[in-house]
């Protein structure tokens, strides 16, 4: 055994990356104003949870970042697998809440492993990138395993039904395998057929609640748009500076349905104003760029493929979540990574940051 | 298991990496630019649309003014009323059936309530906000439910009612409110109206409105989805959060109550008719008075659908105002003008006289005259009313033209200026009016002396409305001036100050000379006090009367139906005392018959009344008495073949 990998606490002491670090407890700092301004006029404990969370969450980043990666990585595909598991098990014995089985209790827990996955799934793809390397580029042909480790989660995921993060497992899968010298060709040929087949799953997999959501998105004043035209609202009313902190009156005032978990960027952009909005976009700006760079400097490319699936992940929830709310894509429940509500959301990224802390502390190390 | 630093893969990743950060960035750009869009470019919009939909403007009604008369005594004021309301997601059914008994509903209203109350919301549940069932319910409806058991969602709220503490009397004057229609609200919005606003209809609740309903004031809350108000924000209202409503102005009117009632009660005798006594020397209104009548406070607020039909369909229209919405033929009271046109152009002298044969034929028509006269001066032509004498003179070239303009002079043919309840401006045909009626209908007569004769007569197509005949009696008694007829005095603030006071305003000084309205004076005395006078069987005895009789004609398709509608309008039109004129009045009873026997006992009751309990002092004045000379002169009886 390498020496170097018993000493993962000192060397995480050493190499600590203060950017990543603070990047993240920045949007997490916002995050936490946004909560307290949300529910702080409430009989609501939803705020301690959060810092509950966030505690727990701490412990999970720095307990996955001591831990050398090429340990973890050995065990890609058993946590994949394990991954696997508990969505089959929420599909089978999950609690039905809303129309859907995302999750199951475990004591006084909610878990909703969906999230998990999409982290998981970065891992095992990036060891069996690790693994095959193909210097001609990657085609159809090497991509059997790969779908493979996507299309079961993403099955069991949209099966639940959560479309929402199905698609955005989807979306970090290519985004992956884009960067893991996926040839244009292959990836063209794959979203065309993707294209094709968007309409009958349209038609015909989606349920009404999902096909009212895209029908909103298309048709402002249509019953479905309700959350959509409050989101609006209160994101215009904030104006160029906001209405300022615990100050925002759509929020407060207006029903509105997963504030917490979907919705929290209205609250900011409402309280907080253009300017806000700014300062928040450039702090996840910042943490995803770093976290590139971190992939860039990965010395293998198991710890370039997690870094960029992790990006992604941050990417695609922010884009997503931030288009959603101010009207640029339909509604799809979609978290805004560190700012939403939710422990298995907080953990997820905790653990996929401390992944990445993981990287970066030991890109220097052969 | 890693080849690590071998990895030949390694520079293309991190080749991509890059280009995926540029997608990062240009992916937050495209979320930043949409922001912008929507926080800064439409920002204003989203804030108004947010403001809207969170701060509820309740309206805090003003006080409405009160009308009084002259003397201060109250016509119209506003009392408390208690309203029913009911929150229909808490109302049972047993508690409809018994509200329903309690307040009287038939099957129908109680029909139209039940389902407004039923109406379900949005979400599928009735409403939580308290629907208004019943408006001003009586004190014994009230103890019913308030006493009553087992009435959950059903609350009593008291809030202003207009009344009218008088009833029935000057309803035409005051006017009567309802509610504002919604194309009333889109044309008024700027005035401050609000839904559910009572507005003045007509009368002086109309045309003063603007005085009268002082300003509402509002109370911005913030309220949630529910509409259930959150005390505890209120930085999101802008400008001012409450603002107290201003009370209405008070109007006080020219009107005396006790002239107005007496006016009322002269005309107990009759169907339907019109009065109007203003005082001589300012145009100031004492009384006006339309029959029927209805009653304001059934008008507003209480006008049942049935009420309303009854209203509709009643022959002698009780909702028309008949002193200045109706015109009528003014009859022999419009020899004044007849006779004024005659003296001022000189076509007579007092001394001319005409022989009176009981008609008057001109061409192959005959023109009638109430009876054989003899031989008449202008004096005893106006005292007995003949129409021979006129017609010679409606003879005359020009006459027609003539007629028009000393009338129009004298105030008729157009609007007098008070403004209340559509007042019509009446009719002075003129030669040139007949001729343009044969150009546009080749069957019409055209212009043919015979109208001439007509309108000497006041019948025709001449219309008056009782207002102008009023004020044309009032300058030829004050001495040629022709006053703007004043019903408001003045408008106080709640608190009694005088705001606005309104001086007696003259329309017009007549071109007529004094000489002339002295003999015409004279002769008005005579129709009175003469013995052969037409009204001298009406007359009192306490002050000195001078007026004019009218029996018109009404000629048109109820001539041949006969009935009541056939029957001829009563006019009588006076002045008094005589020697010091300060009220006129003018008296129209429709189809009532001779004006002398039905129009002028009313007139003379009013009057008598008046210098009785209203204006004692004023009943002492110079005896104008009858002419010396006519004595002589009038030896009818011998003159009659």
């Amino acid at each position: 055994m390498n020496p170097a990998r018993g000493v993962g606490w000192r060397r995480l002491r050493f190499r600590f990356d203060w950017t990543l670090t603070l990047s993240a407890a920045a949007v997490t700092t916002l995050g936490l104003m946004n909560l307290w301004s949300a529910v702080h006029d409430k009989q609501s404990n939803l705020f301690s949870q959060q810092i509950s969370w966030l505690g727990i969450g701490v412990g999970v980043f720095l307990a996955v970042a001591t831990v050398d990666y090429r340990t973890i990585s050995r065990y890609a595909y058993i946590f994949h697998a394990v991954g696997v598991a508990l969505l089959l098990g929420v599909l089978a014995f999950g609690k039905m809440v809303g129309g859907g089985r995302r999750w199951f209790e475990l004591g006084a827990f909610h878990v909703q492993p969906s999230e998990l996955m999409q982290l998981l799934t970065a891992v095992a793809l990036g060891k069996y990138l690790n693994d095959s390397p193909a210097l001609e580029g990657r085609t159809w042909r090497h991509l059997a395993i790969p779908v493979l480790i996507v299309s079961v989660p993403a099955w069991a995921i949209a099966k639940q039904p959560d479309f929402g993060t199905a698609f955005l497992l989807l979306l970090v899968f290519f985004t992956i395998m884009l960067t893991a010298r996926l040839r244009l060709r292959t990836l063209g040929a794959i979203v065309g057929f993707a294209t094709l087949a968007a309409f009958p799953i349209y038609q015909h997999l989606l349920h009404e609640y999902q096909r009212k959501r895209v029908e909103a998105f298309f048709n402002p004043n249509s019953e479905g748009a309700y959350q959509t035209r409050q989101a609006l609202n209160a994101i215009g009313s904030g104006r160029f500076l906001g209405k300022g902190f615990l100050h925002g009156t759509q929020i407060r005032l207006r029903h509105f349905p997963a504030l917490w978990t979907d919705f929290p960027f209205a609250v900011w952009a409402e309280e907080w104003g253009f300017v806000g909005c700014f300062v928040m976009l450039l702090a996840y700006l910042v943490l995803i760029l770093w976290i590139l760079k971190i992939a860039g400097d990965a010395r293998d490319r198991f710890g370039a493929t997690v870094c960029v699936g992790v990006a992604a992940m941050f990417f695609w929830h922010v884009f997503i979540n931030v288009g959603m709310v101010s009207g640029l894509l339909p509604v799809v429940g979609v978290t805004l990574p560190l700012i939403s509500y939710g422990g298995s959301s907080i953990l997820t990224i905790a653990a996929a940051l401390g992944l990445v802390m993981n990287i970066s502390v030991r890109r220097f190390s052969y | 298991m890693e080849i690590a630093g071998q990895d030949a893969e390694l520079p293309e990743i991190r080749r991509r990496s890059r280009y995926f950060a540029l997608a990062v960035l240009v992916g937050f750009l495209v979320v930043a630019g949409r922001l912008f869009y929507l926080q800064v470019i439409e920002g204003d919009t989203f804030f108004r649309v947010t403001s809207d939909n969170i701060v509820h403007t309740e309206v805090l009604p003003a006080v409405r003014g009160q009308i009084r008369d002259r003397k201060g005594r109250v016509m119209a004021t506003v009392r408390p009323a208690y309203n029913v309301y009911v929150t229909p997601r808490l109302l049972t059914p047993e508690g409809f059936a018994r509200l329903r008994a309690v307040l009287g509903m038939n099957g129908d209203e109680a029909m139209d309530v039940w389902e407004r109350v039923a109406e379900v919301g949005p979400n599928g549940k009735p409403s939580d906000r308290p629907v208004l069932l019943a408006e001003d319910i009586s004190r014994e409806a009230m103890a019913a439910i308030e006493t009553g058991v087992d009435l959950p969602g059903v609350k009593i709220v008291a809030g202003p009612h207009r009344a009218y503490p008088m009833g029935m009397v000057a309803a035409h004057v005051l006017g009567y409110m309802n509610e504002i229609s919604g194309d009333e609200l889109r044309a008024k919005k700027d005035e401050g109206y609000h839904a559910g606003d009572l507005i003045g209809r007509t009368g002086v609740e109309r045309q003063w409105d603007g005085y009268l309903r002082g300003r509402a004031g509002f109370k911005k809350i913030v309220v949630d989805r529910r509409g259930m108000p959150k005390p505890d924000i209120h930085d999101v209202i802008e400008g001012p959060a409450a603002q107290p409503a201003v009370a209405g102005n008070n109007v006080i009117l020219t009107l005396d109550a006790d002239v107005q009632k007496s006016a009322e009660r002269a005309l107990r005798n009759v169907s339907a008719a019109g009065v109007v006594a203003l005082d001589v020397n300012s145009g100031r209104i004492l009384a006006m008075a339309s029959k029927p009548s209805f009653d304001p406070n059934e008008m507003s607020g209480h006008l049942t659908p049935e009420a309303e039909q009854r209203l509709l369909a009643d022959r002698y229209h009780p909702l028309h105002d008949k002193t200045v919405g109706e015109t009528y033929f003014p009859g022999s009271t419009f020899k004044v003008v007849s006779a004024v046109a005659a003296l001022e152009d000189r076509l007579v002298t007092p001394e001319d006289k005409v022989k009176c044969h009981g008609s008057y034929e001109i061409g192959r028509r005959r023109f009638k005259c109430t009876k054989t006269h003899g031989i008449v001066s202008l004096y005893e032509a106006i005292v007995q009313s003949c129409n021979v004498y006129f017609y010679e003179l409606g003879a005359r070239p020009g006459m027609m033209d003539r007629l028009a303009k000393f009338g129009g002079d004298l105030g008729l043919g157009a609007p007098t200026g008070l403004g209340l309840n559509g007042e019509d401006s009446g009719f002075l045909p003129t030669e040139e009016w007949y001729r343009e009626q044969k150009r546009l209908n080749p069957k019409a007569e055209g212009f043919q002396v015979g109208q001439a004769l007509n309108a000497v007569i006041g019948q025709g197509s001449t219309r008056v409305t009782v207002l102008q005949m009023a004020l044309m009696y009032a300058a030829i008694a004050n001495g040629g001036k022709l006053w703007l007829p004043q019903i408001v005095d003045r408008i106080e603030s709640p608190d009694g100050q005088t705001v606005e006071e309104f001086a007696p305003r003259v329309r017009r000084e007549i071109s007529v000379s004094p000489e002339t309205l002295a003999v015409v004076r004279q002769g008005l005395v005579g129709v009175v006090n003469e013995r052969k006078g037409t009204a001298y069987r009406a007359r009192i005895t306490d002050v000195e009367v001078a007026g004019k009789t009218g029996t018109a004609q009404v000629h048109g398709r109820h001539t041949e139906l006969g009935g009541y509608e056939a029957g001829d309008h009563a006019w009588f039109v006076c002045f008094a005392p005589a020697g010091k004129p300060r009220i006129a009045v003018a008296v129209l009873v429709e189809h009532g018959g001779h004006g002398g026997d039905v129009a002028a006992p009313v007139a003379m009751e009013i009057i008598h009344n008046y210098f009785e309990n209203v204006a004692p002092n004023d009943r002492d004045a110079p005896k104008v008495g009858l002419p010396k000379h006519h004595l002589k002169t009038l030896d009818v009886e011998a003159a009659r073949p």
